[in-house]
């Protein structure tokens, strides 16, 4: 039903999004999710041109959207759009924002119009704010209002930018369902949103989007379940990232401290688990010396808000061989089991060699 | 060298103060005995000033004069340590002398005495202070009609038609304009003059009248040219036939060296003395003259004077009309500026929120210059810089200028209007598939005329008030009624409070209207809670708002 062929948008110099292609096969819902910034919203607007792509091409009912002859106005009324903040004409009745289209582009008589506004509101479960004005509603009432606007145009494909995102959770529990019925009810729909078990369960397919790209694609169960990309499965499993790099021996240590008690805090970490870090991080320095041998050394904190794992990284050049490890046996040094203490506060130890890089991992014992 | 001449003409003249005041004759018709009576009952009186015997006490003094006279540039260059107040209209001199705002003020002599027989509590220094001949100006370059006007005057004092003018009107001091035949058939003459008082020129029964007004009358008849007046500030009246707006101008004015670079003067046509008009109360010595010995009026009760008041500036020479006239041109140079400026604030708006850089610039431009200058200056250069060589109504020219103005601020007002409206709501238009017009139609233009309609009144009322400036350009409107109303009563309360009191009223009007456009444009302003309306007759009433508490505070701003 919708064919995208090559798509990108840039603003200047700037790519925002990156040469995607994809189809739509109607009756299909399809949910978007991605970092912030991922161009998610920007894809979903370049769909109905509301953005103008820079190139490529948008087949919609056989015709291509960026053809310049098409006339746009006409099918932007097959492929109606739901809006993060509502969007309802703040100077029109609950009524008229309904009947407002079908009047004046589709020459409904008004009273057809405001019978098929009552029936719609009656699916949405308001019709006893027609006479009200959008600002004498809550969120929630106002989006359900607008999905039953764009139903009012009899649309073939609904696109849906962040429905929820301005919401708060009870409101959130008051339109998902109506978006729910609508998928069941079979309208094509394309749904960006941050609301992980709406998109796995009422989607179809999901598209994880990254960097301006369409990153990776699939099934909700293949999505969610097992994510095939390193991103896709940071992303689902929601991993925050702390990152650090360190020039020399004599790094800034109580900058360290306040910087992941302020990561710890953001990601409601309690103090000690900020207090722990930074003594694994102290006996790491310690017991591998030869890691800051070749500056800089690099260091990723990840914690998963899935697993409430958190699992450190360290990147370092050099010559190859476990850091942990000591060097040579005539290299004066540290001697005794180096990893003793730290096992205590890590698992999963483990040392690889990438890019001619040694990478050593660990994970924070938890509590 | 003339300043030696005059010193030693004081010196020997000083003491012979005029004795020719006479009690003045009432009448309704051409003075407010209660004003004059007020001034003469309390007599403002500046805290340690001397009393003035002579013009060498003005040195010091506080002197008004009437600007753009001869009497300005003369206190300039002869009395440098005085303090000089100029105002634009003979009433303003008139008012300020009667309240003491000065102490001495320069009049053509012959108007001097015309107003202290009507106020008694005016008085004057005995000797003049200079004089010169009077004459009517004309463009540099029309020389035919100068010559044409001194035959004419020529011709007059043969026939002694002069004579019978200088009597009735100088020593008679009638204010009657004789019936003047006049076949008009050979077009239009136009006259600038300015009403600095009779006996030369005043406006009585709402016509000039007076012996510069008579002269032109005759002269244009002599011509068969029908005569067309333009009533300016005295001090506009030499640019004006400079800028050949008028044919001619006359309004005893002296033959200057200095106005005649600037304009070619007919023969001088009459001899006029310069008086010092004083307070007699600031006079130092009236002993024998009559109207000093006549005490204050009898004090009347304040009802008596609104009353007298109300008669003499609004009954009396149906000065009413004058009022209602100016208030019609008042209304008629608001209305129009608004509906042009209103027009070229949408074309501005446009072409500054074009995408277009050259429609843009040249709209910033527009934008910056007319709002970043005064009205006025805009007025006078679109009259007598830009239209100096058309015969453009003076209306027209306001109109122009209070619209261009007024469509600045308009273009502003509407671009922070559309600015105002959240961009969501034309995406929300666009995406249901409405063109891009129909979108500003139906969604963007009736929020931004909610938004702006409270500003776009205020600066409709300010237009209003604004226009008060036109006499500048010679258009008779509100203010300059009143201007000349009190040049004639020598009363500044009453007009000046009647005319605040309309232009109260006006902008009253003008608010209530647009309230009513704004009930028309913005029904929620109808709306009241809890009624009805078409679609809620379904369903159950309203739930309680406390049940939909929470989400509605978090929902009602997204983001």
């Amino acid at each position: 039903m919708i064919k995208i062929e090559h798509l990108a948008k840039s603003y200047g110099d700037f790519p925002v999004l990156k040469d995607i292609n994809a189809e739509i096969q109607r009756g299909e819902v399809i949910s978007i999710i991605g970092p912030s910034g991922a161009g998610k919203s920007t894809f979903l607007r370049c769909l109905n041109l509301l953005e103008r792509p820079t190139q490529g091409a948008i087949w919609f009912a056989g015709v291509n959207l960026l053809d310049p002859r098409t006339e746009l106005t006409r099918y932007r009324q097959k492929m109606n759009m739901v809006f993060q903040s509502f969007n309802l004409f703040a100077h029109l009745s609950v009524m008229d924002n309904l009947t407002l289209a079908p009047i004046r582009l589709r020459g409904q008589s008004r009273s057809a119009a405001e019978q098929r506004a009552i029936d719609l509101l009656r699916t949405v479960g308001l019709v006893e704010k027609a006479g009200r004005f959008p600002h004498e509603l809550s969120g929630g009432q106002q989006q359900r209002i607008a999905i039953a606007r764009c139903l009012a145009m009899d649309p073939e494909v609904i696109l849906f930018d962040e429905p929820t995102s301005a919401l708060d959770p009870i409101a959130v529990g008051e339109v998902l369902p109506v978006i729910r019925r609508l998928a069941r009810a079979g309208m094509t729909m394309v749904v960006v949103t941050h609301e992980m078990d709406f998109a796995r369960d009422v989607a179809h397919r999901a598209w994880f989007m990254d960097e301006g790209g369409l990153y990776e694609q699939g099934t909700p169960a293949e999505i969610f379940g097992n994510p095939q990309q390193e991103k896709t499965r940071a992303f689902i499993q929601r991993i925050r990232y702390f990152q650090r790099r360190f020039q020399s021996r004599d790094y800034d240590v109580y900058g360290l401290q306040a910087d992941l008690a302020a990561f710890c805090d953001a990601q409601a970490l309690s103090p000690e688990v900020a207090e722990r870090l930074r003594l694994v991080i102290d006996e790491t320095l310690q017991r591998a010396p030869r890691l800051l041998d070749t500056p800089p050394l690099d260091l990723s904190i990840g914690y998963s808000e899935k697993t409430q794992e958190i699992e450190l990284v360290w990147q370092a050049a050099g010559p190859a061989g476990n850091p942990l490890e000591p060097q040579s046996p005539s290299v004066p040094g540290p001697v005794a089991t180096p990893t003793e203490s730290l096992d205590t506060m890590v698992s999963d130890l483990a040392y690889s060699r990438v890019d001619d890089r040694n990478v050593l991992r660990m994970r924070l014992r938890q509590g | 060298m003339i300043t030696a001449r005059w010193t030693l003409a004081w010196a020997l003249v000083w003491a012979a103060l005029v004795a020719g005041c006479q009690p003045a004759e009432r009448s309704a018709t051409t003075t407010t005995p209660s004003t004059a009576a007020d001034v003469a009952a309390s007599p403002p009186r500046a805290e340690g000033h001397q009393p003035l015997r002579s013009v060498d006490d003005l040195r010091h003094a506080t002197v008004g004069v009437l600007m753009g006279s001869a009497h300005e540039t003369w206190v300039v260059q002869n009395l440098p340590d005085a303090t000089l107040r100029t105002y634009k209209t003979v009433a303003d001199v008139n008012l300020a002398l009667g309240q003491g705002k000065v102490q001495a003020a320069l009049y053509d002599g012959d108007v001097l005495k015309v107003l202290m027989r009507e106020d008694p509590a005016v008085g004057r220094l005995a000797e003049p202070v200079f004089a010169f001949g009077i004459g009517v100006g004309f463009h540099q370059e029309s020389s035919e009609l100068r010559q044409q006007f001194d035959a004419f005057v020529a011709e007059l004092r043969q026939n002694g038609t002069y004579d019978d003018m200088v009597r009735r009107w100088i020593d008679e001091g009638s204010t009657v304009l004789p019936d003047i035949a006049n076949r008009a058939d050979r077009g239009m003459l136009t006259a600038g003059v300015s009403d600095v008082g009779l006996p030369f020129i005043a406006v009585k029964d709402n016509h000039l009248v007076g012996f510069d007004i008579e002269l032109l009358t005759r002269f244009a008849a002599h011509q068969r040219r029908e005569l067309r007046f333009s009533n300016m500030d005295f001090g506009s009246l030499v640019a004006a036939a400079a800028s050949r707006r008028v044919d001619l101008i006359c309004s005893s004015i002296f033959i200057t060296p200095e106005r005649q670079r600037e304009v070619a003067f007919s023969q001088p046509y009459y001899r006029m003395e310069t008086l010092v008009g004083v307070l007699k109360s600031h006079l130092a010595t009236t002993a024998d003259d009559p109207s000093e010995i006549a005490g204050p009026a009898a004090p009347r009760s304040w009802w008596e004077r609104l009353v007298a008041s109300f008669q003499s500036n609004l009954i009396a020479e149906q000065r009413y009309r004058l009022i209602l006239d100016g208030l019609w041109t008042t209304i008629l140079i608001s209305a129009l500026s608004v509906l042009l400026g209103t027009l070229l604030g949408c074309v501005f708006c446009l072409l500054r929120m074009s995408r277009q850089p050259w429609l843009v610039w040249p709209a910033r431009a527009y934008i910056a210059l007319l709002r970043g200058s005064p009205v006025l200056v805009v007025l006078m250069l679109v009259y007598y810089v830009i239209f100096a060589s058309v015969d453009l109504n003076p209306v027209v020219a306001a109109v122009l200028a209070f619209g261009m103005n007024f469509g600045a601020y308009v273009a502003e007002i509407f671009r922070s209007g559309i600015e105002g409206v959240d961009p969501g709501q034309t995406e929300a238009g666009l995406a249901m598939g409405f063109t891009p017009v129909a979108t500003f139609r139906h969604i963007v233009l009736p929020q931004m005329l909610r938004r702006i309609l409270p500003v776009y009144k205020g600066e409709v009322i300010s237009l209003v008030k604004m226009t008060s400036i036109v006499g500048y350009i010679a258009v008779q409107d509100l203010t300059k009624a009143s201007d000349i109303i009190r040049s004639r009563t020598f009363d500044a309360f009453f007009p000046l409070l009647l005319v605040a009191l309309l232009y109260f009223l006006l902008s009253w009007v003008v608010s209530a209207l647009l309230d009513r456009v704004q009930l028309w444009i913005d029904p929620q302003s109808r709306h009241i809670p809890g009624v009805a309306r078409p679609g809620e007759t379904i369903g159950p009433p309203p739930e309680p708002a406390t049940a939909l508490a929470a989400p509605r505070v978090a929902g009602r701003e997204p983001r």
